[in-house]
């Protein structure tokens, strides 16, 4: 009998079955990925194994006896801990009291800090993680922090450990890092569950994977036995076909670019270093680059959202010092990189959040008053043509799936006919069914002879859209490449900067 | 509070749901009806709990609860002049309570109502006994445009310095304040003191500029309905105009409103000065409708209490009218419970203290729900998350002007008293 077994979970909120008779076992020191679209049901799982939800029917046995969970309390007793994806952590807090917050070992009512860093410096050490104990969190990068989160659970002596998406805001480089924790900690004895959308994921680290759909197990597989294609159909129920550049380029007339951009981050070091490019009618032109290099200030540069300093020009619909709202009329249409942050609003309708580009203007509002049906109208249409799943589009659009969220900036982004569309991320932390259709739109962007500027973390995903992929590194293009003839070697290389360290030159595939 | 988790959570699965996107779906249709209840039930919860709190104190002290209650009841609502007066002590409050909540909508705390309602107040005054030739129909609306006028400007200052200086507004506003009470303060002390009296007051306005009561008796007058027709006014500006959606749209998510070309700066100066004009006219219906004359120091905080009242009515602008009738039948009852029992005052302001803390409790509750995956559906008309949760954290400061307006709670009544005996001398 395995260490953790879920028996017959059955979960109905109104309107869905959510878990319908779901059955899963995960081993000791087994790394067990969890795969499914979203909306498939894995999250209300792990919900109910934490004790967020009660199940309507089904069973929880760890270690051999039944579990009775009715709150996070009870499954933080049987060694249940979870690494959200977005980090539970108090900022303004060093390190060291993060982990041991609400739990602290304490003499005479006083905090023991020193018997604190020597336990969780103990925990640490086995899994070869450092961290600076005493920095604030608000200092730390991404990953780090993330290894905060585990040694919070861990420190908590959690057996059971959960990872939700937890790559989704890693790099590359980290994703490894991470990777390693996780062989690691199984290597101890921990027993783990991987939630992912990520099939290169699941096939790097896990043994065995659980996929879900529609609210059912419907495999259990034993990775090494298997491979993404088949991970992918049972995810789906049919074949995945990746989207694929079906004609040539042949670009037209510049619609985008920039010459010499300059720009600071959010804390004035310079983001963007005299950054040149250009985007033309009916290409996709994609940005390789690990995350943090200047992608975000170029695309708020580009889209008006940030001053642009220096000696910067921009040429196209994105001018300075034109108003973002006077770019998107010029016919420039933007796909942030952070949904949730820039790409919608979660306490706004869905009908609202397909109006928030174009209210002010017919045919959704006529001298200053909005014509709510035409908003209504309008939203049932995008919301049908998208496929968006949603009950009613006055629905709040925290209520979507992530997949169906990132479909609804799509459709508000295409919706006006853009002539060029800064897609940042677009399919990230997306259903691979809902991916393939932003792919498609992107493609049809193109075929209709308009511009795309395509920013992704997913090499696979740039590499099958773009007709010419740039790298991005420390705020410069740093080398070009026409995607057909792309050396994914010389790529990740220039990505990692590595090239311009052995002085091997900047325009490697031009 | 870190919510995103949480919230990130919940929706991945939960909800994916009820999609068909079939052609037999009714998207149009309003989400989730069951919320409708919860909503109402959670609304009144504060007032249960506080009033609940209040008679653990009560029977503690060894007072009946049940008596002070009735008496605070029967007060504020039975018997015409009773009821007038409780609406009479809620006007100034649905002014300001709109005035919190327009700037609310934005994500601006504006906390300045207070000075807005001084200079606004003292605007209508100046011009209520200086242009005394006009008649009526003319001298009113003046004066309240003129209030407007006053309160708006005063609010543009600090919305100029947030918007492009990113300047705290809560710390201008809240400063800004005593600058517009010791602003006014000199202005009838020294050149508008009205001739013949020692006290600190402007002379009295035209009797034509005086707002018509409803009975005599009470000083309930026409300005009551100017208030609900604003909060009418504020609903429909927030849910069918342009810059309505506009505020939401900042107030909700400011960065996702710029990305979508929204200026925020200008919704930023936009909202303040609507939450600025509405807070002169506060001060202009006070001293047209029941003072008849700016007096020094005169409000006990009605600009603060906009605060609670705003948050109390989770920023629905009509909510704002039951709302601020209930802190109003506070004031009212609580006024009359001192001379039929021996209770303090300060009981019921206690009670209005801890009617905003429960307030804050429900916000928490909204949280845990949702924690639980029971999102509850809402309308177009949805509190902003931002909103609620700056709301909670500035709750504070809403507690803490409600203690000082309490401090002056029963100024209030004296207050209004003396301007009903002062209007009766003068008579």
């Amino acid at each position: 009998m395995a260490y953790l077994e879920l028996r017959g979970i059955t979960k109905r909120f109104p309107g869905v079955l959510a878990n319908d008779d779901v059955y899963m076992s995960v081993e000791r020191g087994e790394v067990h990925a969890l795969v499914g679209e979203n909306g498939a049901g894995k999250t209300t799982l792990m919900r109910i194994l934490y004790g967020l939800e009660r199940p309507d029917a089904g069973e929880v046995w760890v270690g051999g006896r039944q579990a009775s969970i009715s709150g996070p309390a009870d499954a933080i007793r049987l060694g249940v801990g979870m690494v959200h994806q977005h980090f539970q952590l108090v900022p303004s807090m060093s390190v060291l009291e993060n982990v041991v917050l609400g739990a602290e070992p304490s003499r005479l009512g006083v905090v023991d800090r020193a018997a604190a860093l020597r336990r969780v410096q103990a925990i640490a050490g086995s899994l070869n993680i450092h961290l600076p104990w005493h920095a604030r969190v608000a200092d730390l990068s991404l990953g780090p922090r993330q290894r905060v989160e585990i040694l919070k659970a861990l420190y908590r002596e959690a057996s059971i450990l959960i990872f939700d998406e937890p790559t989704t805001v890693l790099t590359a480089q980290e994703v490894q890092e991470l990777f390693m924790v996780l062989r690691r900690l199984a290597g101890e004895g921990a027993t783990i569950i991987l939630i992912t959308h990520k099939l290169h994921e699941v096939m790097a680290v896990s043994e065995r994977v659980t996929v879900m759909r529609h609210g059912r197990v419907v495999g259990v597989l034993h990775t090494a036995h298997t491979d993404p294609r088949q991970i992918a159909r049972l995810m789906v129920g049919e074949e995945v076909r990746p989207a694929v550049r079906a004609t040539p380029p042949r670009p037209g007339e510049e619609v985008l670019s920039a010459h010499g951009l300059r720009a600071t981050d959010a804390r004035g070091a310079p983001a963007l270093r005299g950054l040149s490019l250009s985007v033309r009618r009916g290409e996709i032109v994609g940005i390789a680059g690990v995350e943090g290099n200047g992608q975000h200030e170029l695309v708020q540069a580009l889209a008006g959202l940030a001053p642009v300093g220096g000696p910067g020009r921009l040429a196209g619909p994105a001018a300075p010092p034109l108003s973002t709202r006077r770019r998107r009329e010029m016919g420039l249409a933007l796909i942030p990189g952070d949904r949730n942050a820039e790409g919608l609003s979660r306490v706004a309708s869905v009908a609202e959040n397909l109006a928030s580009t174009c209210f002010y203007r017919p045919p959704l509002s006529r001298m200053g008053l909005l014509d709510l049906k035409a908003m209504a109208e309008r939203a049932v249409q995008l919301v049908r043509r998208f496929s968006i799943a949603v009950r009613s589009i006055w629905a709040t659009a925290g209520t979507l799936s992530g997949g169906n969220a990132q479909k609804l900036v799509v459709a508000r982004e295409l919706s006006n006919d853009p002539q060029v569309l800064i897609a940042a991320y677009p399919t990230r932390g997306v259903d691979v069914r809902s991916a393939e259709l932003i792919r498609g739109r992107l493609l049809d962007m193109r075929e209709r002879g308009r511009g795309v500027l395509l920013i992704s973390e997913d090499l696979s995903e740039l590499l099958s859209l773009s007709d010419r992929v740039l790298v991005l590194y420390e705020g410069r293009i740093v080398g070009e490449f026409p995607a057909d003839r792309t050396d994914p070697h010389r790529l990740g290389e220039l990505m990692l900067g590595e090239a311009q360290a052995e002085g091997r030159g900047l325009n490697v595939g031009a | 509070m870190r919510m995103g988790a949480v919230d990130v959570m919940d929706t991945t699965d939960t909800v994916d749901a009820g999609y068909t996107g079939g052609a037999g779906t009714d998207l149009r249709r309003s989400p989730l009806a069951p919320g409708r209840f919860g909503a109402l039930a959670q609304g009144l919860l504060p007032f249960v709990l506080a009033l609940l709190a209040g008679a653990v104190v009560l029977a503690a002290t060894g007072k009946d609860p049940l008596q002070i209650y009735s008496i605070v009841f029967r007060q504020a609502f039975l018997g015409t002049t009773n009821l007038a007066d409780t609406l009479l002590f809620s006007t100034p409050l649905v002014f300001t309570g709109l005035a919190a909540l327009v700037a609310f909508r934005a994500g601006v705390f504006n906390v300045g109502v207070e000075g807005s309602l001084y200079l606004g107040a003292f605007a209508a005054a100046w011009a209520g006994f200086t242009l005394t030739g006009l008649p009526g129909a003319a001298l009113v609306p003046l004066c309240f445009l003129l209030a407007v006028l006053a309160g708006g400007l005063w609010a543009w200052v600090p919305a100029l310095l947030k918007a492009h200086l990113q300047v705290d507004e809560v710390v201008t506003t809240f400063m800004l304040n005593y600058v517009a009470i010791l602003f006014t303060s000199l202005l009838v002390n020294g050149p508008f003191l009205a001739p013949g009296t020692a006290n600190s007051m402007s002379p009295q306005v035209a009797p034509q500029a005086q707002i018509p009561t409803f009975m005599p008796g009470s000083q309930f007058n026409w300005s009551f309905v100017l208030a609900v027709l604003l909060a009418v006014g504020v609903w429909w500006l927030l849910q069918s105009t342009v810059p309505g959606f506009a505020i939401r749209m900042v107030g909700d998510n400011a960065r996702f409103a710029a990305a979508s070309g929204i200026s925020v700066k200008r919704v930023v100066v936009y909202s303040m000065l609507i939450s600025g004009a509405l807070g002169g006219l506060a001060g202009a219906s006070h001293v047209l409708g029941v003072t008849g004359r700016f007096i020094d120091n005169f409000s006990p905080g009605y600009g603060f209490q906009g605060i609670a009242v705003a948050l109390l009515a989770a920023g629905r602008p009509i909510l704002v009218v039951p709302a601020a009738i209930f802190f109003g039948a506070l004031t009212n009852g609580g006024g009359l419970v001192q001379l039929f029992s021996n209770v303090p005052i300060d009981l019921i302001n206690v009670l209005q203290g801890t009617v905003m803390l429960f307030a804050t409790a429900r916000f928490a509750l909204r949280f845990r729900l949702r924690r639980a995956g029971r999102r509850v559906g809402r309308g177009p008309e949805a509190v902003p998350e931002a909103a609620v949760e700056k709301g909670a954290h500035a709750e504070v400061q809403a507690d803490a002007g409600a203690g000082a307006g309490a401090g002056a709670g029963a100024g209030a009544g004296a207050g209004a008293g003396a301007g009903r005996d002062g209007a009766a001398g003068e008579a």
